[in-house]
């Protein structure tokens, strides 16, 4: 039978939420065209993740085990992307869009000589391929795209899709793989500046972003505050990212992260169209900035003109107010 | 030692866009350099200048017009500039493109091929890695810091966490962010002496790369304009006034607190 499959991402142990949007977009069509929707997972505990994937009732859950795979590198997880593939044959196999799907999708393509769809905000199935919604122009314009030919990959941006949970007896499956450590061709030498404790940024519920306008300590300090008040995640402009004030993987924008969170609370960024395209799918959006004609407020829901040094501390009060009643 | 660089020309995200019966509608003089290939040449003509790499050349597929854009990278110090000359109006995905500038490498020598992480206007981010499978090179994808000992580069790959310290045997393929640098501006002499480096052109079809009707595996169907959002209400005046009207109202009547 011809299947959807679902890569499932995980990091340390943890299953990204945006690959359970994915697998019950997938679960979905597949009801809707009588396929069978399947997961996978390559993890060095795929066994053990497989459990919590459950719940979300894939038809079968595919695992490849391996200590290799606890850091990602791009070349055993090509290896282990072929392997599973070989042996499950999909018409689509779709991933959650991260840095670490994104750094595979071309060359995964490229080797089993599929069509490539990457980013997509929505998608569905034609007779021969899939059909997707793609931002483009900095997330200005939505492009209709299609792929011709099976198989199909392709990666979903986060929030596209709501949490379905399903009750089926999934299967797992593992499927053997090995790894010459002498083929990995490239090295990781170690990796700096991982915020594995911290809540993900690019699936949190509520976000605190900073730019220029914050860039002194004072301004940071204020951040914070606000976010660990509203259990949010920083995040920031490019300017501060840049400035080094803020680790590069908080940057939210077209280089940057995108985010879908229920509140998105911008201070002091002018909302330049490379931000926008990053946070511009928040449900409610806030901007503080004392410039009452930056482009942000054109998209905020509530704005508040002013110097974020005055408005913030009364505006973290009042908050408090509210939190802890 | 040549570092190769892959160049595309693409319209101008700030430039005023129209949409008519599902087209992109926009003015051609408005095409550029894309910034992430920017960062990219600024890369190579760093290493260069630290590491006497001999010669940083760059490629571009695209039609006649896009010359200008090979001019400016060489305004910016590349040596040398290839253009794979192509119709006017093609409508080649990732995939094709990735295949004809393999057909290119296929035959010529590289230490290093550096691409832009993604298209400015479509985000793709695909070509780069598609390229080197095609050419069976290791890779490393969205590089925001690159070193080099040896001949041989490490880059710093911004993941999804942390920043990943990989180091790349050459030959291979690079990625290249916007977070890596500045590229320069060109210098006035800079734009006089790239009137006189070289510029190769190519047809496509000399490459030799079949182009079959499989090689372009996604089709763009039409564009809309994405839903506009609303501005909301702006509140100025008292900081303390505006601090507690705008929190009530996030809680009563967005109920996001
Ligand atoms: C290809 C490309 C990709 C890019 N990708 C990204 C990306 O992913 N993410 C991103 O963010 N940018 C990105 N950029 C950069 C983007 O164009 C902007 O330069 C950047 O977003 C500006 O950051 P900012 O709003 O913090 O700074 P600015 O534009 O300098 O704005 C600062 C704002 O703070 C306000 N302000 C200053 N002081 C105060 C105060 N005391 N109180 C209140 N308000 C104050 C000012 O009025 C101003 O509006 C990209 C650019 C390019 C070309
Ligand atoms: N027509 C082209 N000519 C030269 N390089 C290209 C071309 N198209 C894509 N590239 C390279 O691939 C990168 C981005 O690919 P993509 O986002 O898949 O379009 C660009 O930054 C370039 O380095």
């Amino acid at each position: 039978m011809s299947t959807l499959l679902t890569y499932i991402s995980v990091s340390d142990g943890k299953v990204k939420r945006s690959s359970l949007e994915v697998l019950s977009r997938c679960n979905q069509l597949a009801e809707e065209n009588g396929l069978q929707s399947d997961a996978l997972i390559i993890d060095p505990k795929a066994n053990e993740v497989a459990v919590k994937v459950k719940a979300y009732g894939p038809s079968t859950i595919y695992t490849v085990e391996d200590p290799i795979f606890k850091n990602h590198l791009n070349t055993p997880l090509l290896k282990a992307m072929a392997t599973a593939l070989d042996q499950i044959n999909p018409n689509v196999l779709a991933f959650a869009s991260t840095e670490s799907s994104k750094d595979i999708l071309g060359a995964l393509a490229a080797n089993r000589d599929a069509a490539a769809l990457a980013d997509v905000s929505e998608f569905d199935l034609t007779n021969t391929g899939v059909k997707a919604k793609r931002p483009v122009m900095a997330a200005k314009i939505i492009s209709s795209v299609e792929s011709t030919s099976y198989p199909t990959i392709l990666t979903v941006r986060s929030g596209s899709y709501d949490l379905i949970e399903k009750s089926v007896d999934s299967e797992v499956k593992e499927i053997a793989f090995s790894f010459d450590e002498s083929d990995l061709k490239i090295t990781l030498k170690e990796i700096i500046g991982a915020t594995g404790d911290k809540i993900d940024l690019s699936e949190a519920e509520t976000v605190v972003a900073a730019g220029r306008g914050a860039k002194d300590e004072e301004g940071q300090k204020l951040v914070e505050e606000l976010a660990s008040l509203l259990n949010g995640a920083i995040g920031a402009s490019r300017a501060l990212t840049e400035a080094g004030v803020y680790d590069p993987s908080l940057q939210i924008g077209q280089t940057g992260k995108v985010v879908s969170p229920q509140l998105y609370i911008a201070v002091g960024i002018s909302g330049a169209i490379q931000h926008v395209a990053g946070m511009a799918n928040s449900k409610v959006i806030v901007a503080i900035n004392k410039d009452p004609d930056a482009p942000i407020f054109d998209i905020a829901d509530y704005g508040m003109v002013g110097d974020l040094y005055e408005v913030l501390p009364p505006f973290i009060e009042e908050l408090k107010k509210i939190v802890n009643s | 030692m040549k570092i190769t660089v892959c160049i595309k020309q693409v319209p101008d995200v700030n430039a005023p866009i129209q949409i008519k019966d599902g087209q992109l509608i926009q003015d051609s003089n408005r095409k550029i350099l894309n910034a992430y290939d920017a960062s990219a040449v600024e890369a190579a003509l760093v290493l260069q200048e630290d590491h006497g790499i001999d010669q940083v050349e760059v490629v571009l597929i695209g039609p006649e017009k896009a010359k200008e854009t090979i001019r400016k990278a060489l305004a910016m110090g590349a040596d040398k500039g290839i253009h794979i000359i192509t119709e006017e109006e093609n409508s080649f995905d990732s995939f094709a493109y990735a295949q004809l500038l393999a057909g290119f490498f296929k035959d010529r020598e590289y230490d290093y091929i550096f691409c832009g992480k993604q298209s400015q206007d479509t985000d793709s981010g695909l070509t780069g890695s598609m390229l080197a499978e095609f050419l069976g090179l290791p890779y490393t994808t969205n590089a925001v810091g690159l070193e080099m000992a040896d001949g041989d580069l490490t880059a710093k790959r911004q993941g999804d966490s942390g920043q990943e310290i990989i180091e790349l045997p050459s030959p291979g393929v690079v990625t290249c962010s916007n977070d890596m640098n500045d590229p320069r501006i060109p210098s006035l002499k800079g734009i006089m002496q790239s009137k006189r480096k070289p510029v190769d052109t190519i047809s496509v079809t000399d490459l030799g790369v079949d182009l079959s009707e499989e090689s372009t595996k996604t089709i763009i169907n039409s564009y809309e304009e994405k839903p506009e959002r609303k501005a909301g209400e702006k509140f100025e005046g008292e900081p303390e006034e505006i601090a507690r009207k705008v929190a009530q109202l996030l809680d009563t009547e967005a109920n996001v607190i």
